[in-house]
């Protein structure tokens, strides 16, 4: 069983009124015979048939008017039959026309359109329609350059509470740097209406101090520092020096950390002592030839100190050879005892985070450790005036039983020395 | 002392009557009746494809489609008549036409069904132009390519139609004053079916003929009954001769009528007398032609028959590709543009394809 | 008081202008017996003679050029161009002579005349019965542009620009035809031009639009209300000279700007609202104005129009950009 509903006719009406059936319940009909006409409120349209078989059951009759896509009819093809048809709308009679003017032609069911199709609907559109032509005075909202806006947004500043300075209250960008510098003018966050949310809080409810509870024993690298840093403490005199490295004129493509460890290299050359063991006990002291440099590495299980062996015969592409080869068995976390075993001097370069100077700690029985903050610019006094130049802040602690500030200064001066050439 | 500036004459051609009963001198395209049954042959299988596009728009399969019905004489002795290396300059209702140069049915279908995809002309000559809306319009292109064939020295014709309310455009009159200044190879036909739309030739022109308005452009002019196809076919023979000769255009004016509503939108029974209607009816060009060659010994009803079973099954084929075409890409309004897309489009079709609910089936 | 749709109410204005003024005639195609290809004429040759509404021959230059003539010698012509895309071959006699005979004579001669025609897709219609081409129109000097987009503005701002002493282009939007009645009392009450309407008050974006893109700014705005949203929508109506003041103020007021066109991107009238905006309201803005328009194409065939018009969705979507700046 095929049902055909009735199509859109391609005027974009919503319904059309059958003038007459050319078929009956029964008619065996072909595909493209004539069904039936139907008036299209401009045109009576013969409507072909788009299926070959009998016509088993008609829907609606001569007069009515059929809502487009609705069924018109039930064909009986053979097919098994189809879900049940659209519930069918009540059939209506015809619209009067319009009054006044328009009575005189019955335009209420005439569309009108010669090509294309056009919704048509009944629908009353319901608008309000406002002419609003008077100057307004002004509506008290903020105005400033979009420039200014960004500027401001990216400070924090609330423009609504500001005075513009500028012309018709135009606010500047230096209002918006008098608001930044001035207490209180970071404002809370705005909604989009541009209501402020407050900035001042209510004041906390009391809570109790902590009481004292269960404490988690030490594990691990961070176990062995308290040893070692235990010993440091009992044992060495350390005495810390600060300065730093103009890097200002360094050639671009500069390794940092090989620079760093050369500049070591240079200073252990100067002042050999500081490349060396000091038993406190024996008041013997033991200097070495071969730089083996400890470098401290903050790692997420503790402070661990891999050592890169013989840094003094190794240059800048070789250190960082074997410097990419401690990173990575860093983060592999397969650093050995062995590689960590007897270093002659360390290095902690601890800025990348934070930090300047430091005090780093001697650990027995060397005693020498070069610390080295973050690279930072600096306004620096050059010939009566001032530049600013890349620095980096160097502390060198010593242990003070063995080693002199004399010493102390001539190995700084040569690790700067060798640190502020271009390469 | 009356002197005459000029004098003009518009001869009349005819050879079948209505009834299709031959003249005493018939023709040399009267000679070849196996041409004569192709393009008979061709008329009906327009008339089955205009009947079934009809009815593909009146199920809503369909977007607005302009019927020719009545003027398959025309249309069909313009296409059969024309070499391919002419070029054809349609209006939007010469299927027939268009038809004979290898046009699918399906292409027109896919152009009435909003789908540029129609005008690819696959199997037509790339040189024919698309259907063009704009009215009249197309007299201009149609002198411009004669004006390029005549440059190379080229022995081919541009071809174009227009009704008879076109022929008040401006553009129509500037094609032909062109056309006769340059004396262009190219046939102006004049498809006069009495009607634009719901302006009867009446209140279109107070001309005796629109054959005449050649005159007005230093062309030659002349009338034919459009529904005789033997007339409208040696018309069109002399004309496409005249052309290639280096003789100069031909504004050939076919009398028919338009038995169909201007469009599918349109109701003609607003403003048209059915008295009329039915009187062109009886005058309608299959009738005479089949007539003709039925008396002829040349057609009978066992051939009628299989003709229509033959051209319901191809139109039917048509309709198939047609419905099979679905939507076209939606980035496709982009790629046609230019050679080389500018960057704004580029970023523009971009847009649009993200924002672009395009699925199968077409929906809005 | 009567139920009208948007076409109706054409026929109403031009009726009542014509029963109460006497150089007040209509010509077009088809525009006599058959009451216009849109019925926009309907009825109005029964009742006004064929001296007064006029078949004219296929021929829009002419139609343009015969109205500049009669309007010069004192009739009040209502030209229609039956559709969007044959309006083009008008554009000669418009520019050239309607938009510039007062300027050109110093007061002595001018043009009362209107040029109807219906605008914009959306009706599934064949190629070139769906164009927006009001800029060109817009864009050139002497020459008012009124779009309507309800019936009761429709037959007022009708009314005004009949009785306007310079000329008019008057593009009705096709897909709001018939699309739904409005009450319109047939009064004669001409509405202002040069003045926008405002369709929706609001607090935090302004929307400009003009013509059918009313429908889909309203639809917009209506499903954005329910995310705490609040659009002012506001109808150019005359696009060509626009009613600044309003826009401004309204910008002022939300310090947002988002302009809907169905007519391609470039060069339209939403350039010059984007430009009016950006000179004379900069300092409100707290988000770079967005416009909502068709793409640089030619509007496609019918399968593809509702890809090529801006939706509601892509209006939504061009409000809430312009929310986030």
């Amino acid at each position: 069983m095929k049902t055909f509903n009735l199509p859109d006719l391609g005027e974009g009406l919503q319904e059309a009124e059958i003038v007459s059936w050319h078929v009956k319940e029964g008619d065996v009909v072909k595909v493209d015979q004539p069904l039936l006409s139907v008036e299209t409120a401009k045109a009576v349209v013969d409507v072909p048939s788009p299926y070959a078989g009998r016509i088993a059951k008609l829907h609606w009759k001569d007069g009515d008017i059929v809502p487009t896509h609705s069924a018109l009819c039930d064909f009986d093809d053979g097919s098994p039959s189809a879900a049940a048809a659209a519930p069918k709308p009540e059939a209506r009679q015809p619209a009067k026309p319009a009054a006044t003017f328009i009575k005189e032609v019955p335009i209420a069911e005439d569309s009108g359109t010669v090509v294309g199709k056009m919704a048509t609907s009944s629908a009353l559109v319901e608008e309000t329609a406002i002419i609003r032509k008077r100057v307004v005075k002004g509506t008290g909202r903020p105005k400033a350059a979009p420039a200014v806006r960004a500027y401001a947004k990216s400070l924090g500043v609330d423009l609504s509470r500001l005075t513009g300075t500028g012309k018709n209250d135009l606010i500047t960008r230096a209002d918006v740097d008098r608001a930044a510098s001035s207490p209180g003018a970071i404002a809370g966050t705005k909604d989009r209406r541009g209501e402020a949310r407050p900035a001042v809080a209510k004041p906390s409810a009391p809570v109790a101090p902590i009481a004292f509870g269960e404490m988690t024993p030490l594990k691990g690298p961070r176990r062995a520092m308290h040893a070692s840093m235990t010993k440091a403490r009992s044992e060495v005199m350390g005495c810390t020096i600060f300065d730093d490295a103009d890097i200002h004129y360094w050639a671009a493509g500069n390794d940092i950390t090989g620079r760093i460890v050369r500049s070591i290299v240079a200073g252990v050359k100067a002042e050999p002592g500081f490349n060396a063991w000091y038993d406190g006990e024996k008041l013997a002291r033991q200097l070495h030839e071969r730089v083996d440099l400890a470098m401290a590495v903050d790692t997420p299980d503790g402070l661990i100190v891999p050592v890169l062996r013989d840094v003094g015969h190794k240059d800048l592409a070789q250190l960082r050879a074997d410097l990419n080869v401690i990173k990575h068995k860093t983060h592999g976390r397969s650093v050995s005892p062995d590689d960590m075993r007897n270093p002659t001097i360390t290095l902690s370069n601890f800025g990348m985070m934070a930090g300047r100077y430091a005090t780093p700690v001697v650990v027995p029985p060397t005693v020498a450790i070069i610390g080295t903050g973050g690279i930072r610019h600096d306004v620096v006094p050059v010939l009566g005036g001032v530049e600013v130049h890349k620095r980096i802040p160097l502390s060198l602690t010593f242990d003070h039983r063995c080693q002199t500030g004399g010493e102390a200064c001539r190995f700084l001066a040569a690790m700067i020395k060798d640190l502020q050439k271009a390469t | 002392m009356n002197n005459l500036a000029a004098k003009f004459e518009i001869p009349y051609f005819q050879f079948l009557d209505p009834d299709g009963k031959p003249a005493k001198a018939m023709p040399r395209i009267a000679g070849d009746v196996a041409e004569l049954v192709r393009m008979y042959e061709t008329m009906s299988f327009v008339r089955v494809f205009d009947t079934k596009a009809i009815a593909l728009q009146r199920t809503g399969q369909l977007g607005t489609y302009a019927s020719c019905l009545g003027h398959e004489a025309v249309h069909v002795a313009i296409g059969a008549a024309m070499r391919r290396e002419d070029a054809f300059f349609p209006m939007y209702r010469e299927y027939g036409a268009q038809f004979m140069r290898g046009v699918h049915p399906h292409e027109v279908l896919l152009f009435w069904g909003g789908d540029e995809r129609g005008n690819c002309f696959k199997d037509a000559p790339a040189h024919d132009f698309a259907w063009c809306v704009p009215i009249a319009t197309q007299f201009h292109h149609a002198a411009g390519a004669a004006t390029a064939f005549k440059y190379r020295k080229q022995p081919r014709c541009a071809v174009t139609v227009i009704g008879d309310g076109g022929t008040s455009q401006g553009d129509f009159y500037e094609s032909l004053n062109c056309a006769g200044a340059w004396q262009l190879p190219v046939v102006f036909v004049v498809c006069n079916n009495k009607w634009a739309i719901s302006v009867p030739l009446s209140a279109q022109t107070s001309c005796e003929t629109l054959a005449q308005k050649a005159i007005g452009g230093g062309i030659r002019g002349e009338q034919v009954d459009g529904n005789d196809i033997v007339a409208m076919r040696d018309a069109m023979d002399r004309a496409l001769e005249r052309g290639r000769q280096g003789q100069g255009a031909t504004l050939i004016e076919a009398m028919t009528y338009r038995l169909s509503d201007h469009t599918t939108a349109d109701d003609a029974r607003r403003y048209r007398d059915s008295a009329e209607v039915e009187d062109a009816k009886g005058k309608e060009p299959l009738i005479r032609i089949r007539n003709y060659l039925t008396a002829i010994g040349a057609w009978d009803a066992k051939r009628e028959e299989k003709l229509l079973a033959d051209c319901a099954a191809r139109v039917d084929a048509e309709v198939a590709i047609y419905k099979a075409a679905g939507k076209p890409p939606v980035e496709s309004m982009f790629d046609h543009m230019f050679a080389n897309l500018p960057e704004k489009l580029v970023r523009q079709r971009e847009e649009c394809l993200e924002g672009s609910t395009h699925h199968q089936g077409g929906s809005h | 008081m009567a139920k009208v749709a948007l076409v109706e109410a054409i026929t109403m204005a031009m009726a009542y202008e014509m029963a109460h003024d006497d150089s007040v005639v209509v010509l077009g195609e088809d525009v006599g017996k058959n009451g216009g290809v849109f019925r926009a004429t309907l009825g109005l040759q029964e009742r006004f003679g064929a001296e007064r509404v006029i078949d004219t021959p296929l021929a829009e230059a002419l139609i343009a050029g015969v109205s500049i003539g009669m309007a010069a010698m004192g009739l009040k012509p209502v030209a229609e161009i039956q559709f969007s895309g044959f309006i083009y071959p008008c554009v000669d006699e418009i520019i050239n002579h309607a938009g510039r005979l007062r300027s050109r004579t110093r007061g002595r001669i001018s043009v009362p005349m209107v040029l109807r025609a219906p605008s914009g897709g959306g009706i599934h219609a064949p190629e070139h019965h769906s164009e927006s081409n009001e800029a060109l129109f817009a864009h050139m000097p002497g020459i008012r542009v009124v779009m309507p987009s309800s019936p009761a503005r429709a037959y007022g701002l009708l009314l005004a620009a009949i009785r306007d002493p310079d000329p008019v282009v008057f593009l009705e939007p096709t897909r709001l035809y018939r699309l739904n009645k409005q009450e319109v009392t047939d009064d004669g009450q001409a509405l202002p031009l040069d003045t926008c309407f405002v369709l929706r008050e609001g607090t935090d974006v302004t929307l400009v639009t003009w013509g059918a893109m009313v429908v889909e700014s309203l639809a917009a705005a209506a499903l954005l209300e329910e995310d705490g949203v609040s659009v002012e929508v506001i109808d150019l109506a005359t696009v060509s000279p626009i009613d600044e003041q309003t826009v401004l103020e309204s910008v002022e007021k939300t310090g947002r700007c988002v302009i809907v066109q169905e007519a391609p991107i470039s060069g339209g009238v939403g350039s010059e609202v984007a430009a009016l905006v950006a000179e004379k309201a900069l300092y409100s803005l707290e988000a770079p104005i967005v416009r909502v328009a068709g793409w640089d194409t030619p509007m496609p065939l019918f399968k593809l129009e509702h890809d090529y018009m801006p939706s509601t969705a892509r209006v939504v979507g061009g409000i809430k950009q312009a929310l986030e700046g």
